[in-house]
């Protein structure tokens, strides 16, 4: 990836090259010289002699765009590099340091921001006399604060992070963190600051020398020429578009060359674009609907993310069943897949990820059995939120912080056609979720509220409709433990109360399962590798993972942790046989080579391992 | 017994959270006067939920904040009156582990670099040396000293992890604050970290200072535990005693709503409502609130940390600590 963004720097940086080239070679190119005059040629088109005509005196085109390119281009960069270090320099003091050296620095610079820039480059200049010099000058002074903004900006939120810290932590002196740590990571929005800057200073430099404040005739400028076009526009119009065509030109090089200049700095890369969204019922082949046993039954999913060598299996041939009123804990590490399962239930998945085989059944309130995968969209959207609701991990940032309390849940009733007597409803909604004085609660906003008591808010709306199914995401994950207890307490509650609701539990906490769920599922990169009742499973696991999880939990009594060596398989990178095998205590050659399959080892109990006799 | 390596005496710290256009607003207490002490080669945890102050009192003792009242004093060093200079000096010897191994790396330097940032800053070890310097944390920590020359994102957060502990590591400090270090962590990882910083301290004869808000993660690696609420310490003791029998309501209660494996049906009887603003902590005892063996008495005085009666090792903050110990 980093490659092609190096690869993304050549034609740019061809074109900026040539650019620079000819106006650096310009005294040694056989050019006519650009302040000889023709008179008697005056405003004539272009001939063999002057490939792009003569102006108003009859100089050479040409070579006045060349030799205008020395002083646009010398102008423009250095005022650019003034004004990029200056307002840099100040930036990052006032933003490492604030108090009165942020006044001293920041706020001072801004003060410039407050006059017109022509206004103050004409005062500049005006008191120093034209000349390229006194442009630099005022162009950087009106620059600079625009820099400074952006360094002060990018500098407050780096320095609160760990990593700047931890180089506070180990001693460094302030010199040093801001010049290894702080500045190197603030760069990128500085750098495509000085390409708008450049740009910027280009088109000021011409208008400054347009009303004759700039550079000053016979020597040629880009804005200089525009000026002298401009009066015989309708005589030679061509002389007006040669260097408009060359300073738009440069600044749009430019411009490309620095937004290519930023991807190759980043040190991640570019970013994969989306794939275009494909109608996810074209990638999937039609499947005689099976019969839906219970409430939920999920046969044989598949899903797919498109990857530079051809499309990667995230999830791979998962298999689940609910029964009405039953709580499934889907369990397992990061990359496991157990989000993209519960997301692909919900018909939620991100837009690179492609449902490829499989099928979700769900029976909806009136009793129907649906498959959700092959489900119209306007249809799905019916099903969300009435047979079916989602708590997710982060209640603050799932409740929009400009809505009441009570709007948001009133919100999920309205949507599914309740419009009487909704207020009542979303009251009763919060007692029965345990809010504190809920009257008041459902005119309060989210931020007055913390953080299990906003989760208890989204577990009102989820339930609003009395749906059949209920999707948690690692709904305690962000809490504090003993708030944990209550939701966990809370969820138990709700699911008495809603006789026959089923429950879908992902989370990555073992002892979450033992607490709330009646079927586990485990997953290891994108395959279940054990199914079955959770006191069973948790007691005597069938699968060496399972078995490596529980004892890796820090809980007996044990002097020390077994842990499970390695890490999870990247999705690219999947070893050939079981996917656990790298990982296994329990390994054997034939592990490495079979991928073992699903198989039933009780009843209503299944393991995905070659040698599961053995732990039993 | 030997002098504390480090001792923390009474420490206070204040944020303001603005307040209007001028006002300098409401300070909120988020440490109310803590004592702390670590000796060599000792582990404290710190344990509590949300804003108990854990971090801040982890900061603090590394002066990487000043305390607003209070002193932490290194040695016979008080960390808030020696020089700049001496500070930076002494930063060879304390350093942290942070708890976001995705946010404690410098995305855009690669991991050897970092690594030896201390030996550089500190002048420990120049050229090729710093190299096998390197090399050799790499190796210690479980890595790969080939990939040196990498930069962070290339690594797993459990890798990263051990990257940032090869970091505290590289300049021998005797004293390591570790901040959740392992909170963002996959089990199967953490597992592999907490006994990494086991066998370090072991080897290395560190003093480790170990905040969590996982009960269990603790109970492993730590000698001692302080378990605190709201800025104050609740209960302090051997890690042992206070696993098998917490005193202090507050660390009872915390040690039954952690979900468990082996103990079924914790979440029976949660405690009740949530942890109070720090910027309205409760009148007398700042637990009393959610307390189930609170009185109207407690809410007229803070109870004081004192020894619990019968045990010579333990102390907790309880106006009922003679029932409790009954």
């Amino acid at each position: 990836m980093r490659r092609a963004a190096y690869r993304g720097l050549i034609l740019p940086g061809v074109l900026a090259a040539i650019i620079v080239l000819l106006a650096i070679a310009a005294p040694i190119m056989p050019l006519i010289d650009p302040v000889r005059q023709d008179i008697a040629h005056r405003l004539t088109g272009p001939s063999a002699q002057h490939w792009l005509g003569q102006d108003e005196y009859g100089r050479d085109v040409l070579s006045r765009i060349i030799w205008g390119a020395r002083v646009s281009l010398s102008v423009a960069f250095s005022a650019a590099a003034a004004a990029a270090l200056i307002g840099t320099l100040l930036g990052i003091l006032g933003g490492y340091f604030r108090g009165v050296v942020e006044l001293l620095t920041v706020r001072a610079a801004e003060i410039v921001l407050c006059f017109p820039p022509l206004l103050l480059a004409l005062l500049v200049v005006t008191l120093l006399g034209p000349g390229a010099g006194t442009l630099i000058f005022s162009l950087s002074i009106l620059f600079a604060p625009g820099f400074a903004r952006v360094a002060y900006a990018e500098t407050l939120s780096t320095r609160a992070l760990d990593y700047v810290t931890a180089q506070h932590a180990l001693g460094a002196r302030t010199r040093r963190i801001l010049a290894l740590t702080v500045l190197p990571n603030i760069a990128t929005p500085l750098i495509v600051q000085f390409s708008l800057t450049v740009a910027a200073a280009m088109l000021l430099e011409s208008g400054l020398s347009f009303l004759g404040l700039g550079v000053v005739p016979p020597a040629p400028s880009w804005g200089l020429m525009i000026r002298g076009a401009r009066g015989a526009m309708e005589q030679a119009p061509l002389l007006l578009f040669w260097p408009c065509l060359a300073l738009t030109g440069t600044v749009l090089v430019l411009n490309l060359l620095c937004d290519r200049l930023r991807d190759a700095l980043d040190p991640r890369g570019r970013a994969m674009g989306r794939p275009g969204f494909l109608g996810r019922v074209f990638a999937l082949p039609p499947v005689p609907s099976p019969p839906a046993p219970g409430l939920l039954s999920v046969q044989g999913l598949t899903l797919q993310v498109p990857g530079p060598n051809g499309p990667i299996e995230v999830v791979r041939g998962v298999s689940l069943s609910l029964a009405p009123g039953e709580t499934l804990a889907i369990v397992g590490e990061s990359g496991s897949g157990k989000t993209l399962t519960g997301l692909a239930v919900m018909g939620l998945l991100p837009a690179a990820v492609t449902p490829v085989a499989g099928s979700i059944m769900l029976t909806g309130q009136d009793g129907m059995p649906r498959d959700l995968l092959r489900l119209p969209e306007p249809e799905l959207r019916a099903l969300r939120g009435r047979d079916m609701a989602m708590i997710f991990q982060d209640p603050s940032s799932s409740l929009n912080p400009l809505l009441r309390i009570g709007t948001q849940v009133a919100e999920s009733l309205r949507a599914h056609g309740t419009h009487d007597g909704v207020h009542d409803r979303v009251v009763a909604l919060l007692r029965q979720v345990g809010l504190p004085d809920p009257e008041r609660a459902a005119m309060a906003y989210p931020h007055e509220l913390s953080g299990g008591q906003r989760q208890r808010v989204m577990i009102a709306a989820a339930i609003a409709n009395h749906p059949r199914l209920l999707l948690a995401d690692e709904p305690t994950t962000a809490l504090d433990v003993t708030v944990q207890a209550q939701i966990l307490a809370l969820l138990q509650a709700l699911k008495e109360a809603e006789g026959g609701m089923g429950m879908v539990f992902v989370t990555h906490n073992l002892a979450v399962v033992a607490e709330i769920a009646d079927r586990v599922a485990v997953m290891y990169a994108g395959e279940v590798v054990e199914e079955g009742p959770a006191d069973e499973v948790l007691a005597a696991p069938r699968h060496p993972y399972t078995a490596a999880l529980i004892a890796s939990t820090p809980e007996g009594e044990a002097e020390r942790l077994s842990a499970i060596p390695g890490a999870v398989p990247q999705p690219w990178a999947m070893p050939p046989g079981c996917r656990f095998a790298p990982r296994c205590a329990m390994a054997q050659p034939a592990c490495t080579v079979t991928a073992p399959a699903l198989e039933e080892v009780a009843p209503r109990r299944a393991a995905r391992c070659l040698r599961w006799r053995e732990l039993a | 017994m030997t002098a504390p390596l480090v001792r923390g005496e009474g420490l206070t710290r204040a944020f303001h959270r603005r307040g209007g256009l001028f006002g300098r607003g409401v300070p909120m207490m988020a440490l109310r006067g803590v004592d702390i002490e670590l000796h060599r080669g000792e582990a404290v945890g710190v344990v509590g939920e949300s804003g108990c102050g854990k971090s801040t009192l982890g900061r603090l003792l590394l002066r990487l904040m000043t305390p607003t009242s209070g002193r932490v004093m290194f040695e016979d060093r008080d960390l808030a009156t020696i020089s700049a200079a001496e500070l930076r000096a002494l930063r060879r010897r304390m350093q942290m582990v942070f708890q976001d191994p995705y946010g404690s790396l410098d995305p855009r330097r690669v991991i050897g670099a970092q690594i030896a940032d201390g030996m550089v800053i500190h002048g420990l070890a120049q050229g090729t040396t710093v190299q096998d310097r390197v090399a050799a944390l790499l190796r210690q920590v479980g890595l790969d000293p080939g990939h040196a020359q990498r930069l962070p994102h290339e690594f797993s957060g459990g890798q990263r992890q051990r990257i940032a502990v090869a970091r505290a590591l590289a300049t021998q400090p005797d004293f390591i604050v570790a901040d959740e270090p392992v909170s963002a962590l996959d089990v199967s990882i953490q597992a592999q970290v907490v006994n990494l910083l086991a066998d370090l301290r072991g080897e290395l004869g560190l003093a480790l200072v170990f905040i969590s808000h996982d009960l269990h993660v603790v109970r492993h690696l730590c000698d001692r535990v302080v378990v605190m609420y709201l800025g104050l310490v609740m209960e302090e003791g051997p890690a042992a005693e206070i696993f098998r029998a917490p005193a202090h309501p507050y660390a009872r209660a915390l040690l039954a709503a952690t979900p468990s494996l082996r103990h079924r049906g914790a979440a029976a009887s949660p405690l009740a409502g949530e942890v109070p603003s720090i910027a309205k902590p409760p009148s007398g005892c700042v637990f009393r609130t959610r307390c189930p063996m609170a009185q109207p008495a407690c809410a007229q005085s803070v109870p004081a940390l004192r020894l619990l009666p019968g045990d010579a090792t333990r102390r907790i903050a309880c106006h009922r600590a003679e029932e409790i110990a009954a």
